[in-house]
């Protein structure tokens, strides 16, 4: 959690927005994750947000969907996935690294979750539990990591202040009606949304889902504190992991760093 | 066991199942759905209306039919049977769809969806959307549209459009996820007319107490023909909609053994099954916190059975909190099992019932002995088994050709 408040108080000092980029912990195997990890953060991303893989991820897009899969074809496992993240802090002690899945596995290793934080896990994000919730309510006994909840366009104002009271780390507003990887963003909704959840909550608000193009980016860091990246970079690893060059995501991640933070 | 009937609770938990476990866009929408059920179930127009349609659409009350060659053959207790078979488009789905249908329309919703596994679902809301002529979409598992191609058909005959889902398994659960996304994405027009009493408060309330007029014809008819509840109910389970619809009037009668029946697949040995109840542990999938065939990292299992209906890794939480009370047991069938009953009971009491509904059949055998002969036992055939006999004749290595 210390991790994402310095980032955050960082990017602030220096007028910046954040860039998260999404990517599914083991696909298309867990050394690959690892290496992308750390070529994300030298291509200008900020935070990590790692899906966890799971069966019916009914949140996701067909395109994050198959990752799930291949995952899973890997035999990835929340604990491996807990390896991964502290093979990481031996490299890198600053990036945040987050946990974005589906309450059946989290609970499934409730007793593991107790310790994530030491192995340096900063934040959880479980899209299937509602954002008013607290990680104890549901079973997850850790104080030190931040709780990330989800508001969408159809949150109202009831649920985002309740949203707000039970969250840390940041807000991540949903800026679609759909899944992962969708396209039908209505900037003026998302910039009106965004204004009124500033209202509940001083913790950063970052936009995600269906954010696809550089200038797309651009456009939704200027009415919030930063932008999440998903289906495009999952869509990318699964295209160039036959080759196992991955210096296009790289670029693609070094554009829209710029784009946001010219 | 008074209060099991006064469940679920505000939250929507059946003892420690049940809840909502969505994406935060659906919450809005569960809401708004509990919201306007919560004003129409007791509006006299709203069940006037649902009255009307179950006499005169459905064709209600299903007689409770006493099975003379059955009985003779186990010469054990009098079986009867409560004939959800003679419904409308054949199944007790219809029961669900049509007071769902009515409250998508005080909703002002435009666009219906469903998921179905054996197409019965598909088919009866298919029907309801017809009658009002609303858009439909039915999104149901790949492998599911070639098992029970008939229903496809039918469904497309009136008007629906189908999407054969091929994630995951290609079956029910996979259908009910892409039928979930559909929602998402679609929330503001769109009607989700869950099938089963399974999925995130209110759903698995609602689509008992529309199936709940089962067991309250249950409850009058018994009187009639043997002046007494009957010894037992039996059902089969897969999400659990016709067994909650014909439990749920008696769970506040202790004397009424409430026996579910769960699809065994290859053997529960072998692990090919889908019955959670039996060979699962509590978890979480479709919303809901429920018993679930899960591995030990919280992944969901495939699932195995002959019947496309009960193929399906989780159960309705009331069922699970039904279990862990005692106020219901769940045995388990497997397919050669519910094969063999399905071609008895058409053999003797000319009556052919679904392939899930030949589960509950199946049980008998189980339970010889258990009953005096005196006794009064009711099963509910939940559906008529015309859909079924590609399966059938291909297990019995017969083509149609």
């Amino acid at each position: 959690m210390i991790r994402l408040e310095r980032k955050f108080a960082s990017l602030k000092e220096n007028s910046k927005k954040a860039l998260v980029a999404y990517l599914v912990a083991g696909d298309p195997d867990i050394s690959t994750t690892l290496e992308l990890m750390h070529q994300f953060v030298l291509s200008g991303v900020d935070i990590i947000e790692l899906g966890v893989p799971f069966t019916d991820p009914i949140a996701e897009g067909p395109i994050i969907q198959a990752a799930h899969d291949r995952a899973l074809q890997a035999n990835t496992s929340l604990d491996m996935i807990f390896s991964l993240v502290e093979e990481f802090r031996s490299k890198d002690s600053e990036t945040p690294v987050i946990l974005m899945g589906y309450i059946n596995t989290f609970l499934a290793n409730s007793k593991a979750l107790e310790s994530i934080h030491e192995r340096g896990t900063d934040a959880v994000l479980i899209v299937d539990v509602p954002g008013e919730s607290s990680l104890e309510d549901i079973g997850i006994q850790n104080k030190n990591i931040a709780s990330i909840s989800l508001i969408s366009p159809t949150t109202d104002n009831d649920r985002i202040q309740k949203i707000c009271m039970s969250s840390s780390g940041f807000i991540y507003y949903v800026t679609l009606r759909g899944v992962t990887g969708a396209s039908n963003l209505n900037e003026d909704e998302i910039q009106k949304n965004i204004l009124n959840i500033r209202n509940s909550t001083n913790l950063p608000v970052l936009a995600g889902f269906g954010i696809k193009t550089a200038s797309d980016a651009r456009a939704l860091s200027q009415i919030s504190d930063g932008v999440v990246i998903g289906s495009v970079l999952v869509e990318m690893i699964q295209e160039l992991s036959e080759k196992k060059d991955y210096k296009k995501i790289y670029n693609y991640l070094n554009e829209i760093s710029a784009a946001i933070n010219p | 066991m008074d209060n099991l009937r006064d469940l679920p609770n505000s939250d929507g938990f059946f003892g420690n199942y049940g809840g909502k476990f969505v994406p935060e866009t659906l919450m809005f929408a569960l809401k708004e759905l509990e919201d306007t059920y919560d004003q129409l179930k007791s509006d006299p127009d709203f069940l006037k209306q649902i009255d009307q349609d179950l006499c005169h659409f459905v064709g209600r009350p299903s007689p409770l039919y006493f099975a003379d060659r059955l009985t003779k053959h186990y010469d054990g207790p009098n079986i009867w049977l409560k004939r959800e078979d003679l419904n409308h488009t054949g199944a007790h789905k219809i029961n669900n769809t049509v007071g769902q249908i009515l409250l998508a329309k005080a909703m002002g919703k435009k666009r219906i969806i469903a998921e179905t596994g054996a197409g019965q679902h598909g088919v009866a809301t298919a029907t309801v959307a017809a009658r009002l002529g609303l858009e439909c979409h039915i999104y149901m598992g790949a492998a599911d549209v070639q098992r029970q191609s008939l229903n496809v058909y039918r469904i497309k005959l009136l008007g629906a459009e189908v999407h054969a889902v091929d994630s995951g398994t290609a079956t029910l659960k996979d259908a009910l996820n892409e039928a979930m996304r559909d929602w998402v994405t679609n929330i503001d027009d769109t009607y989700y007319i869950i099938g089963s009493v399974t999925g995130p408060h209110p759903y698995p309330m609602i689509v008992r107490d529309f199936n709940s007029i089962v067991g309250r014809e249950l409850r009058d008819q018994s009187i009639e023909h043997f002046n007494a509840f009957p010894e037992a109910i039996i059902a089969c389970v897969g999400g659990g909609s016709n067994a909650m619809g014909i439990f749920y009037p008696f769970v506040s009668d202790p004397e009424v053994q409430l026996i579910g029946v769960e699809a065994a697949g290859s053997g529960i040995e072998t692990g090919k099954h889908a019955a959670p109840l039996n060979d699962g542990h509590p978890g979480i999938l479709h919303g809901a916190k429920s018993y679930l065939m899960q591995d030990e990292n919280g992944q969901v299992i495939d699932t195995h059975s002959v019947s496309a209906g009960l193929d399906y890794p989780g159960v309705g939480p009331e069922h699970s909190n039904l279990k862990d009370s005692g106020r219901a047991i769940y045995l388990a069938v497997n397919d050669k099992e519910a094969l063999d009953a399905f071609h008895m009971v058409t053999r003797l009491e000319g009556i052919m019932p679904a392939l899930e509904t030949a589960h509950a059949f199946a049980a008998l055998d189980h339970l010889s002995g258990k009953f005096n002969k005196k006794d009064n036992i009711v099963i509910n055939v939940s559906g008529r088994g015309d859909k079924d006999i590609n399966t059938v004749a291909t297990m019995d290595g017969i083509s149609l050709d």
